[in-house]
């Protein structure tokens, strides 16, 4: 994952650059930040990765950051760090979406390991978006006919109930489908189900 | 012959009537009627010679001459030479001419006295015969009729007023004859002359009397038994001018013996002024006035002249003896009371608990009471007339000399200001140190002036016992707050230590990592990264040597401190609270400020005790507006320190409480803290302050003098 960076946002100068250390011995792209709103201010969307944030800040607070994040829709997977009286909190952050938390003074495999899960998902889920990104363009190139035998066959209806439904002839009906599969590109019945709940859930 | 006289009379009182009137007083011995008749002829002489003037007869009794003489009621005196003698020198008259006196053809110029008795009375020869018998005379102050009688007795050894059985006065001459003649007394004493008169009128014969201590010569025609002296002076008194008593004087003198003025008065006419020591060595004698002082008394002529005074100086005698009696009594009664006084004085003295003394100007002990002797060891004579500060006050309690022109009993009489000195030492007597503390008060005495001192003391051993165990027990109260601060801030501490051991334990295996992937050129990388972990590795040890600082049992004593540095170690116990309550910081440290003697655990408990509440005060109010600050500064000799939060500031009601123990506006906490803070300050002979900032918030202001101040807490 050459081109995914570890954000790692920290007051503690020290605490800060030996993770970045840390990071770059594993192999891994590492930026400092010692707020949550100089990350805010110097992270666009685009950039992969994953951040280690220090839940105890002045300022904005590791929660506060997290929560800020979800309104902007920037969905890095967090790892929080948390002294041992914090875990209240991380839990917290746990409930609202955190990746992970680990606790100080933590191993140095253990925090690698997720970090390196972390970028995993991170990496995962940007391709899942792109994925449904391509199955949402080729839904929305379906007729408004096409689209009601789609919904109805996620639905799980039968060919003759969908032609009672919509009022047409089976033939037709099995003309849409044909048309349907083959504009979503899906290999079977349920590879076009999936692809459509993806779509549709969000 | 009356004509002839009252014509000029007449005329004379006609022509003279713008005529001076010019009085003569004369000794009125035989009765005033006789005296007139025999003088006034004498004062129509003079008018007639100077006819300037009206002259005229005052006739006097013996008792009236003194008062008519000094009042200035006459202008001229005729009395016998024994009062002139006496007027002479009271009050000054001078004589002018002495009479002659008449006998038959003769005219002489002395007279004397005789001593007669019955003729039958062959007993009475000499006046020693006269003893034990009765004797009559004139007047006390008849010359011939009586004093110059009396110098004769005196002159053959005879004290007629002790040896004679009685001296009579008949009052003139002729009654004494004819007292005489009746037998009523042994003997009698008139001036010559009388006798042979009264014969001549046919009243007496000369053979009924016999004549005591009879003398003869000197050409006198007359019987006499004493010696002669001259006859009666013409004088005149002080107010009459010279050149009147001139013209009188020659007047008289100038009048023929045959005269019959002079034949009226029974005289012959006047010579010049006689000697009259005669009459002076007479009084002399007789210790008679103007003599009567003379040297030779007798106890007994000081008792009969002066007896009324004696008698009065014995009275006061009597008076002054009962008076000292009295003064004697009341002194011994005096004395009683003194004693009483000083007895109570002493009781009272004794029974204090607390040892006094008294000191004077020059530093000695006047005075000790009992329980200064039971406290100190020394006994009163010990003490008293010694130097005070020698013995007790010579040596201060660190052991440096103490010189006397230091020592606060001095000082107190020298400036009149009394003192109070609650924390000094005395020396015993067997070596030992007491802690005292004393009064001394200036004494004065009874004309205001300042003559030593009173000190009152008292040995504080106890009082110091129990302040140290005041001070043991809130140095420990003190401590068990730390460790409950301690154990409150202890999450936040082992965070700020989880700080560098995560830091330290990253480094490392990031080092470990790059090592064992053999990478080349990572070297000076590695080494960078080492030294970074050491000084993790140091700032670790830094908080845990802080923590156990704070923690232990702080040593009794003092040191100079840093406030600066004080508050730089206190922020490293700060900062994860700060971190967690998301609180900034703010530092305001005057640079190079003096260095505080004072126990510097404490005053970092106070600095952290307060801070905490300040940043705990804060966690209602929005995460921006959480400030707090620390200002340290030099204020008017003193290190002030401010401890400011935003909070919402103390409620007006609980402000004047804070300060007490167990009142707290906080839900956790005893209440403890602000109570033992301000404890710490004073005993620093600080003060701790509720200030009110500008905006919301509490502002704490400690402020610590510079000096060592109190060493007792």
């Amino acid at each position: 994952m050459p081109d995914s960076t570890v954000f790692i946002i920290d007051d503690d100068e020290a605490v800060r650059d030996s993770l970045s250390w840390l990071m770059k011995s594993a192999g891994l792209h590492a930026q400092t930040f010692d707020s949550a709103d100089g990350f805010l201010d110097g992270y666009e969307d685009e950039r992969p990765g994953c951040l280690i944030l220090d839940i105890r800040m002045p300022g904005m607070n590791g929660l506060e950051l997290q929560s800020e994040l979800k309104r902007r829709d920037f969905r890095l997977p967090i790892i929080i760090i948390s002294g041992h009286a914090d875990v209240p909190m991380a839990v917290r952050a746990l409930k609202a979406g955190a990746f992970d938390f680990i606790e100080k003074p933590f191993n140095d495999e253990l925090l690698l390991d997720l970090v390196r899960r972390a970028l995993e998902q991170d990496r995962k889920q940007r391709e899942d978006m792109a994925e449904t990104d391509a199955c949402r363009a080729r839904i929305d190139s379906l007729t408004p006919r096409e689209r009601e035998v789609l919904d109805l066959v996620v639905e799980g209806a039968s060919n003759k109930q969908i032609s009672a439904e919509l009022g047409v002839s089976l033939k037709t009906v099995e003309a849409h489908r044909a048309k349907v599969m083959d504009k979503l590109q899906a290999e079977s019945l349920s590879h076009l189900v999936r692809m459509a709940v993806s779509v549709i859930e969000r | 012959m009356r004509l002839l006289f009252v014509l000029p009379l007449l005329l004379l009182g006609v022509v003279a009537q713008a005529a001076q009137p010019i009085s003569i007083g004369v000794l009125s011995h035989r009765g005033d009627e006789a005296t007139l008749s025999h003088w006034s002829a004498t004062a129509d002489y003079l008018t007639e010679q100077l006819p300037d003037y009206r002259f005229s007869i005052n006739p006097l009794d013996f008792e009236e001459v003194d008062t008519a003489v000094g009042d200035g009621a006459v202008d001229f005196i005729l009395v016998n030479p024994a009062i002139y003698v006496n007027l002479e020198v009271n009050y000054r008259v001078s004589r002018i001419a002495t009479m002659k006196n008449r006998w038959g053809d003769k005219a002489y110029n002395t007279f004397g006295g005789v001593i007669f008795a019955r003729a039958e009375r062959y007993d009475l020869n000499s006046l020693a015969d006269l003893k034990s018998g009765t004797l009559m005379a004139v007047n006390e102050s008849s010359l011939g009729g009586y004093m110059m009688a009396l110098r004769e007795f005196k002159a053959a050894g005879i004290e007629p007023y002790r040896e004679l059985r009685d001296i009579s006065f008949a009052g003139t001459h002729d009654r004494v004859v004819m007292a005489v003649r009746k037998g009523l007394v042994d003997a009698g004493t008139v001036r010559t002359d009388i006798l042979e008169r009264m014969a001549d009128e046919g009243r007496i014969n000369l053979n009924e009397f016999r004549i005591i201590n009879q003398q003869t010569g000197e050409d006198f025609p007359l019987v006499r038994s004493t010696r002669l002296y001259p006859e009666w002076p013409f004088s005149k008194v002080r107010h009459t001018p010279n050149t009147l008593a001139r013209q009188v004087s020659i007047a008289l003198a100038e009048m023929p013996e045959n005269h019959p003025a002079a034949l009226r008065g029974n005289y012959a006419g006047w010579t010049i002024p006689l000697d009259y020591q005669p009459v002076h060595d007479l009084l002399q004698e007789l210790l008679l006035p103007p003599y009567q002082y003379s040297q030779q008394f007798t106890l007994l002529d000081v008792w009969q002249r002066y007896w009324a005074w004696l008698f009065s100086g014995l009275i006061l005698l009597f008076i002054m003896g009962g008076l000292t009696t009295w003064v004697l009594r009341l002194n011994r009664e005096l004395s009683h009371a003194k004693q009483r006084l000083e007895q109570r004085h002493a009781l009272i003295l004794d029974s204090v608990a607390d040892g006094i003394y008294g000191v004077d100007t020059d530093g000695n002990s006047t005075f000790v009471n009992r329980a200064m002797e039971g406290i100190t060891g020394w006994s009163a004579a010990e003490l008293i007339g010694k130097n005070q500060h020698q013995l007790l006050h010579h040596t201060r309690a660190d052991g440096s000399p103490h010189p006397g022109e230091e020592c606060p009993v001095y000082h107190t009489f020298r400036d009149n200001v009394p003192r109070y000195v609650d924390d000094d030492i005395f020396w015993c007597k067997d070596g030992h140190s007491i802690p005292v503390e004393y009064s001394s008060t200036p004494i004065r005495d009874e004309n205001g002036e300042i003559n030593g001192a009173v000190v009152v003391f008292r040995d504080i051993t106890e009082r110091k016992k129990s302040a140290e165990e005041a001070r043991q027990h809130q140095m420990e109260m003190a401590h068990v707050a730390r460790l409950s601060t301690m154990g409150e801030m202890a999450s936040g501490i082992a965070h700020e230590l989880n700080q560098p051991l995560s830091a330290i334990s990253n480094y490392t295996h990031g080092s470990i990592r790059m090592l064992k992937s053999g990478q080349e050129g990572i070297r000076e990388q590695l080494i960078e990264v080492m030294e970074r972990v050491a000084s993790q590795a140091e700032r670790a040890g830094e908080i845990i040597r802080q923590l156990r600082r704070f923690i232990r049992k702080e040593e009794p004593d003092r040191k100079w401190v840093d406030i600066n540095q004080l508050i730089n170690e206190l922020v490293t116990f700060l900062q994860p609270e700060l971190r967690k309550a998301g609180v900034s910081l703010r530092l305001e440290l005057q640079e190079a400020l003096p260095q505080l003697w004072a126990h510097d655990i404490q005053l970092e408990q106070v600095l952290l005790n307060l801070t905490r509440n300040a940043i705990e005060a804060m966690q209602d109010v929005p995460l921006s507006r959480r400030k707090l600050l620390i200002r340290s500064s030099l204020l008017a000799g003193k290190v002030e320190i401010l401890v400011e939060d935003t909070g919402h500031g103390i409620d007006e009601k609980v402000r004047e409480t804070i300060f007490e123990p167990f009142i707290t506006t906080k839900e956790q906490g005893m209440g403890l803290g602000l109570s033992i803070s301000r404890g710490i300050i004073e005993a620093h002979g600080g003060r701790l302050l509720l200030d009110t900032p500008a905006g919301d918030g509490t502002r704490l202001r400690i402020s610590l003098p510079l000096d060592k101040g109190e060493e007792g807490a």
